[in-house]
């Protein structure tokens, strides 16, 4: 009876915590969405937290996507200046890559790091300060209070952020491009080959993104358990999950885009 | 006006502390290591915490990297009809910019966070006291090792990282764009050169030295309980991000 | 009001005996229990399956005369609205003063309830519940800027302010001086004065807790080893809780 016990016991017990965990990550998710529709939350914390995600994050933003645009222009720079010599139309093509894919991608692997740890250790820390059970005793359900606001902070300065990276990336790569292989601003900075599918693509990873981060983070923090320690392990299990969202949504979005838009 | 200088003052002698913090310990680091001091037993533990956990974590990084490196490219291989192409463009990205820059972030935020949480919330129960009392020397006994670890783990799992980010991009060019192994196989090893995966692993290994530098910095400076950890976890993945950015544009300026 | 049946709760960690198996109690209207038991014994447990923040694995609790795990949220939440509960770590909001801090309850619950209350009227009972437990001037203040016997008292005005019919206190005196420990018990004996409500109170401080408790509960090894008047407890037939009472170190503890 007690080895039985003792060998199907844990068993059962993981597949019960993974199947736990994904219900609890759609009751959140949903939740959040439900709670950002209605949205009856005071509009002080909503500014707060635009603040916390969007203004503190945007030097970040900007000097990580610049460093980012100098150094994707300067590598196919040298590599068409080895194959063919023509620059022209590096700039165009930069541009069009930045707008679909590295401008949003790159900006919320940064977000990533940046707000889903914060969210996850401002939220982790009052789980273990028992606020969270505070709140519910107050009647309020936690999701709705604490992650609704951020998730519509987060959606709006993905967004937002990711505009003023593509900016950045934009400038220092045609910098670059003009400083070390003497491509004018004028031919570099050429809008041309941007289509509205590119643009729609890049605003649609944004808004994935934007939604993604907020709700995989705060799922992390709201399962905190066990002191400081515990509030460490969250974010960092924040970070990487929402990072690994980034990177599949990317995946997804694009091999969708790629099959609906550039099949015909 | 002087508010505002006040408050840019306040910045940058922020800023010249956590970087002379972060040289020091590097400093500190080296000199040890230099001596040889550092614990066996909690390097072997280390390289398993950090490398061997993180397997499942960076494959499924590489993997869906080279997918998306496969559809990027393939928007230019379909315009202008140059399957032959693919492999040598896939390869070059992966190899010298998008492989070491993702999995270092991916390696920052799994290694490095839980670095910084773990020696954070050593410092706030008052574990890295405890070591000094019994005359043990925290830096030889708790940073040395992990510093080494996590330049060797991160080696490693780089060159795990590129071989399944490689051969995601076959996979994923073989699903969505119809360019068959050999074709991809034949284009990547016309062009890719030794040199390419020799600098993408020497810049991997000195993004692990940031990262490594960086969680063990904010880790041990620590105050103030659980939310003091939690700040200190998203201090080292910000300034790591931020690190790997900048060294990646001089790392490739300066190799070519 | 409160009425527990069969409480089974499982330890985190499944190769270990359950936290509290079969724990069953009533406790009436108006009554004050003290709750004790060694450390990590699951006091603090059993305290959130009452007031539904945790779910047990098995077993009934009823609250109020609705019983907690089945029911919709909506009711859940109307419940534990009606519940006090001081925590152990006081578990103020800290990105919030003093005023809102102890105006929070009496905002939710209006929002529950679907009313409106107006300032002057919320001002007026977070003030007396301030002045209540000495703070009235420390009202624009943060968490942080008070001492930890002041942010206690402060958790206990956010418990009472709404006027609970059904008051918890977990740990109301841990890691405060003698001097403010005899304070909080005093504000606490004030308190059930002047509501009338049910009160539980867990302590590891036994001496203060069986003056201020007519019943005495103590849980061992996940069950419940004495239930009876507080002044018998140091004759009870169970050597458990003779010895935990008298403090001995030769006994079956």
């Amino acid at each position: 009876m007690t080895t039985q016990r003792a060998t199907s016991e844990p068993k059962t017990y993981l597949g019960h915590h993974a199947f736990d965990g994904a219900r609890e990550l759609g009751r959140i998710a949903a939740l959040t969405f439900l709670g950002a529709l209605r949205s009856r939350r005071p509009k002080g914390e909503l500014v707060r937290q635009l603040y916390q995600v969007g203004n503190r994050s945007l030097l970040f933003v900007l000097v990580t996507l610049g460093f980012t645009g100098m150094v994707l222009v300067f590598q196919s720079c040298l590599q068409l200046s080895r194959v063919t010599g023509d620059l022209s139309q590096v700039g165009g093509e930069f541009i069009k890559y930045l707008i679909h894919e590295f401008g949003p991608s790159l900006t919320a692997m940064m977000l990533a790091t940046r707000v889903g740890a914060g969210i996850a250790a401002e939220v982790g820390s009052m789980v273990v300060t028992e606020q969270v059970d505070a709140l519910r005793m107050c009647g309020v359900e936690p999701v709705e209070y604490l992650l609704v606001p951020r998730f519509l902070a987060t959606q709006v300065m993905t967004l937002t952020l990711a505009v003023f990276g593509v900016l950045s990336a934009v400038l220092m790569g045609a910098w670059t491009a003009h400083q070390t292989f003497h491509v004018p601003y004028s031919v570099f900075l050429d809008i041309s080959k941007v289509r509205s599918t590119d643009v729609l693509t890049g605003v649609i990873k944004a808004l994935a993104y934007g939604a993604a981060i907020p709700i995989v983070s705060g799922f992390c923090g709201l399962r905190t358990h066990g002191g400081s320690e515990g509030v460490g392990w969250a974010t960092t299990r924040a970070v990487v999950s929402s990072s690994f969202a980034v990177i599949v949504l990317d995946f997804l979005i694009s091999a969708l885009a790629l099959l609906t838009w550039q099949a015909h | 006006m002087t508010r505002a200088l006040l408050a840019l003052g306040t910045v940058v002698l922020s800023l010249c502390r956590e970087i002379g913090g972060m040289a020091l310990l590097g400093c500190y680091t080296l000199f040890e290591l230099i001596r040889g001091r550092c614990d066996g037993r909690e390097l072997v533990r280390n390289l398993y915490k950090m490398g061997v956990v993180s397997v499942p974590i960076v494959s499924l990084t590489a993997l869906f990297t080279g997918g998306t490196m496969v559809i990027q490219s393939g928007i230019f291989v379909q315009r202008f009809q140059a399957y032959g192409l693919l492999g040598w463009g896939t390869g070059y990205a992966v190899l010298r910019e998008v492989g070491p820059i993702l999995i270092g972030l991916m390696f920052s935020g799994r290694v490095g966070a839980n670095n910084a949480a773990d020696l954070g919330s050593m410092v706030v129960t008052e574990q890295v006291d405890g070591l000094r009392a019994l005359a043990i020397e925290p830096i030889p006994f708790l940073i040395v090792p992990r510093v080494l670890a996590m330049i060797l783990a991160m080696f490693c799992l780089l060159v795990l990282g590129d071989a399944v980010a490689i051969a995601g991009g076959m996979v994923f060019g073989k699903l969505l764009l119809g360019v068959d192994f050999a074709s991809f196989y034949a284009s990547f090893v016309d062009a890719i050169k030794l040199w390419d995966l020799t600098v993408g692993l020497l810049k991997g290994t000195f993004f692990a030295l940031m990262i490594a530098l960086t969680s063990c910095h904010y880790g041990l400076a620590v105050k103030g309980g659980a939310v003091g950890v939690g700040h200190a976890v998203n201090d080292a993945v910000v300034a790591a991000a931020l690190l790997i950015m900048v060294s990646d544009d001089i790392w490739t300026m300066v190799l070519r | 009001m409160i009425a527990l049946g069969g409480i089974r709760k499982l330890h985190l960690d499944p190769t270990k005996p359950p936290v509290l198996d079969g724990i069953s109690l009533k406790i009436a209207q108006g009554e004050t229990c003290g709750l004790c038991g060694p450390g990590a014994s699951g006091k603090s447990l059993l305290l959130k399956i009452i007031c539904g923040l945790v779910r047990p694995e098995s077993g009934t609790v009823e609250v109020a005369g609705a019983d907690l795990f089945d029911s919709t949220a909506d009711e859940l939440r109307k419940v534990q609205s009606q519940i006090g509960y001081l925590f152990q770590n006081n578990a103020l909001f800290d990105s919030m003063t003093v005023f809102e801090n102890v105006a929070f309850p009496l905002r939710q619950r209006a929002r529950l309830q679907h009313e409106s209350i107006e300032e002057a009227a919320l001002a007026e009972r977070v003030g007396e519940a301030l002045r209540g437990v000495g703070l009235a001037t420390h009202i624009e203040k943060m968490p942080s800027q008070l001492s930890g016997g002041q942010r206690k008292r402060v958790a206990l005005a956010r418990a009472v302010v709404a006027r609970p019919p059904l008051l918890i206190y977990d740990e109301p005196t841990a890691g405060l001086d003698p001097v403010t420990t005899a304070k909080v018990y005093d504000l606490l004996a004030a308190e059930r004065e002047l509501m009338q409500s049910t009160t539980l109170i867990v302590s590891s401080d036994l001496d203060a807790l069986r003056r201020f408790a007519s019943r005495m509960l103590m849980i061992y090894r996940g069950t419940l080893c004495y239930d009876g008047p507080a002044a018998e407890m140091a004759d009870s037939p169970n050597p458990v809780v003779r010895q935990f009472v008298r403090g001995e170190l030769e006994g079956p503890l």
